[in-house]
């Protein structure tokens, strides 16, 4: 037994001062991870900056057409309160500002992506009955197409909301049969609806976001959690294979050759490689889930779970690694054929486009890869997961490595008994 | 009882039709000499090694180490033997310390009996200084140096060395085979390959010559050189024709035979000190000014020559 840990430790020291493949293991599924959760918006650490939007409005009571009942309201200011309220504050920055021209300005000299300016007719528009109709304008900086989209929108969203809250208060009065004072029982139906706040409530973008059915934030996936799973177990059938090259390269530069000419057997060496490569991935993925946690906040799950999770996928990646090494005859062999059936697989599995919406064939041949079924249990443990949660999900997993380890095994037996 | 007995041994890759690289070799090596496996580069002395070593298994034959079979018991014969590679065989990425700390750990050493082993081979091979310093900073003789320390660490009952010196510079050479010469004076028994002739002239105690991977002679280097006999070579110019020359050295005494190669005579005799003055003296009676001579002493080289027709060096 000591042998085979003085093996395996001597392995492990030899990775851990290869600064190569430390990049290869340990910062390249990092920086993978973090472009493509920062490219796919998914991450709780990665927000889109707000867009800056200034808003005036000119809107007035029409002459001679004050409301009858309850306090005055401008709809315009209402509209305003819409842009300004605090829902919206992760997507726009919101300026109010003073005239038409000031607004259209602030774009103009690169202040504000966007001005949206009501107009003096905004009220009366909304409020009257002759089918006066008007227009918001949205005075955009072209070169801002993103932020433009955001605001319009909002913007356009807003305007169905008040457009609808009019029609409703239409056909609550005709209902009503008061015809005598139809008008007035519009205008006021229209404006209690526009101040009971139900339209800033449905205007609210973190309303619409999509939700898990338990809605709480502790059961939803992180989506950089999911990348940085993909592309840790990814990389760990790289880090694997570069370990167990290790039997290539020591049988090229004699080193193999000598240690069978000491007494210790070929199993015990062979035990030894195994150890290194299960040991130096176990490690790999370690330092990758502390990072994870430490650098994006991912939270994996429970630690019993995570655990197990974390022993399979080292077992998977040690077995598939320690396979290629056994079917090939050169380093070079290993470094050619390997790339290509970890990144096959990482395309069967999942490994870079995630588990949840794949469906037909794809979704079957998925749950047979040795790969896609850890990614889900990965997926199920950050949504607050149980070992029993996961436990279907391993099986597969377990049963490639097993499988993975006696081919190995055997090749290697037979190569150097 | 000589502690290596090889019977018969043989190897063959690929059979039947492979190449026969070992064929129907058998020699003894007694305790505490320095028995010499001689021969061209492919006459089959690292094959040879690889089955004492346990890591080719024979195709025939067998040999036994110690009392113990290579074939029936391999980690019998593991455990008193020794092997340093032709090739450098040692962590580059590692230090000198850690080396031998990991190959003693192989050869079953551990606590502090594997400290003080290491410190005594660091000693050994002149390395204490040295010993935190990774490999692949050292000279091509440091790196020779441990890759011998390391056979050395369980102190082995045989030392194989197979070609260690090949490829190093002259004061790294003379190290080793001075290195050589004290393991064995220390009562440990070496099997060492070579095709320097020189190398195996001045180590060994006895020598063995391989051919095509067959043992094609065996002895000490006195037992050896008989077989050319005893005569010196002398290899003569002149600036006259040979002819009447080679006629008249031929009627000297102590000359046992005179022809003509080429552009010079050749001439073998008893004593090369007693005949060269004479020869001069019949050169300068018959007209003829002698332009070179070379002696060549009867050595192994003329041994492989008389034996192979061949130069050890081809």
């Amino acid at each position: 037994m000591s042998k085979i840990l003085a093996i395996a430790w001597k392995d492990l020291r030899s990775t851990m001062r290869n600064v190569p493949a430390l990049v290869m293991m340990l910062l390249a599924p990092l920086a993978l991870a973090g472009l493509i959760g920062f490219a796919f918006g998914g991450g709780d650490s990665f927000q889109i900056a707000a867009t800056k939007v200034v808003v005036t409005s000119a809107d007035e009571w029409p002459p001679g057409s004050l409301p009858m009942h309850g306090p005055p309201a401008l709809a315009g200011e209402t509209f305003v309160a819409i842009l300004t309220s605090e829902g919206l504050d992760d997507v726009l920055e919101v300026t109010e500002v003073a005239g038409a021209a000031a607004a259209r300005r602030r774009v103009d000299d690169g202040d504000a992506a966007v001005a949206v300016i009501v107009p003096a007719d905004f009220t009366a528009a909304l409020y009257g009955t002759e089918g006066t109709t008007t227009a918001v304008e949205l005075y955009v900086n072209p070169s801002q197409e993103f932020g433009t989209a955001i605001t319009e929108s909002v913007v356009t969203q807003a305007l169905l909301d008040f457009n609808g809250a009019r029609a409703a208060a239409a056909v609550a009065a005709a209902v009503a049969g008061d015809s005598a004072g139809h008008e007035a029982a519009v205008q006021a139906a229209a404006a209690r609806f526009v101040q009971d706040g139900g339209v800033s409530t449905a205007l609210a973008l973190t309303d619409r976001a999509p939700h898990s059915p338990a809605g709480e934030q502790g059961e939803q996936g992180s989506t950089i959690g999911l990348v940085l799973a993909g592309m840790m177990i990814f990389f760990m059938f790289f880090g694997a294979s570069n370990v167990a090259r290790t039997i290539l390269t020591e049988d090229h530069d004699g080193t193999l050759p000598r240690m069978l000419t000491t007494p210790t057997t070929a199993s015990t060496i062979l035990g030894g490689k195994f150890t290194s490569v299960f040991l130096t991935v176990t490690v790999q993925t370690i330092v990758l889930l502390v990072a994870g946690r430490l650098i994006f906040g991912i939270d994996w799950g429970g630690l019993e779970v995570v655990a197990v999770l974390t022993l399979v996928a080292a077992a998977v990646a040690s077995g598939l690694g320690l396979l290629v090494i056994a079917v090939v005859r050169t380093p070079g062999q290993a470094g050619a054929i390997g790339a290509g059936v970890y990144l096959v697989l990482a395309l069967l599995g999942g490994n870079f486009t995630g588990t949840a919406t794949t469906s037909g064939t794809y979704a079957v041949v998925q749950g047979f890869t040795p790969n896609g079924p850890l990614l889900r249990a990965w997926d199920e443990a950050m949504r607050g997961g149980s070992l029993a949660d996961v436990a279907d999900d391993l099986l597969v997993p377990i049963a490639f490595a097993v499988v993975f380890f006696a081919v190995a095994v055997w090749r290697f037996r037979r190569r150097y008994a | 009882m000589s502690i290596v007995e090889v019977q018969g041994l043989s190897k063959q890759y690929d059979p039947p039709k492979g190449v026969l690289a070992v064929d129907d070799v058998s020699f003894a090596i007694e305790h505490g000499e320095i028995f010499s496996l001689l021969g061209p580069n492919g006459a089959g002395k690292s094959t040879t090694i690889s089955m004492l070593s346990c890591l080719l298994r024979p195709s025939d034959g067998d040999a036994l180490v110690d009392g113990h079979s290579v074939v029936g018991e391999p980690q019998a014969v593991k455990s008193v033997i020794g092997v340093v590679p032709q090739d450098i065989a040692v962590y580059p990425d590692m230090t000198a310390r850690e080396n031998l700390v990991f190959w003693g750990r192989m050869y079953g050493l551990g606590g502090d009996e594997l400290k003080s082993r290491v410190d005594e081979v660091l000693e050994l091979i002149s390395l204490v200084d040295r010993q935190k310093d990774r490999i692949d900073k050292f000279s091509g003789g440091m790196k020779r140096r441990v890759n011998i320390g390391v056979a050395l660490l369980h102190r082995p009952k045989v030392l194989y060395l197979d070609e260690p010196t090949v490829g190093i510079d002259p004061q790294s050479r003379r190290a080793i085979l001075d290195g050589i010469l004290a393991l064995r004076d220390q009562g440990m028994t070496v099997l060492y390959t070579t095709h320097y002739m020189a190398e195996a002239q001045e180590l060994s105690d006895r020598v063995g010559i391989i051919d095509h991977g067959r043992m094609i002679a065996l002895g000490t280097h006195a037992e050896l050189v008989r077989i050319v006999g005893e005569e010196a070579r002398v290899d003569i110019t002149v600036d006259k024709a040979l002819e009447g020359m080679v006629e008249r050295w031929s009627g000297l005494r102590g000359v046992t035979r005179a022809t003509i190669e080429e552009d010079h005579a050749k001439l073998l005799v008893g004593d090369a000190n007693e005949v060269l003055p004479r020869l001069f003296e019949e050169a300068a009676l018959g007209g003829s000014r002698i332009t070179s001579v070379n002696v060549s002493e009867p050595n192994l080289e003329l041994v492989f020559l008389h034996l192979t027709g061949r130069a050890l060096r081809e």
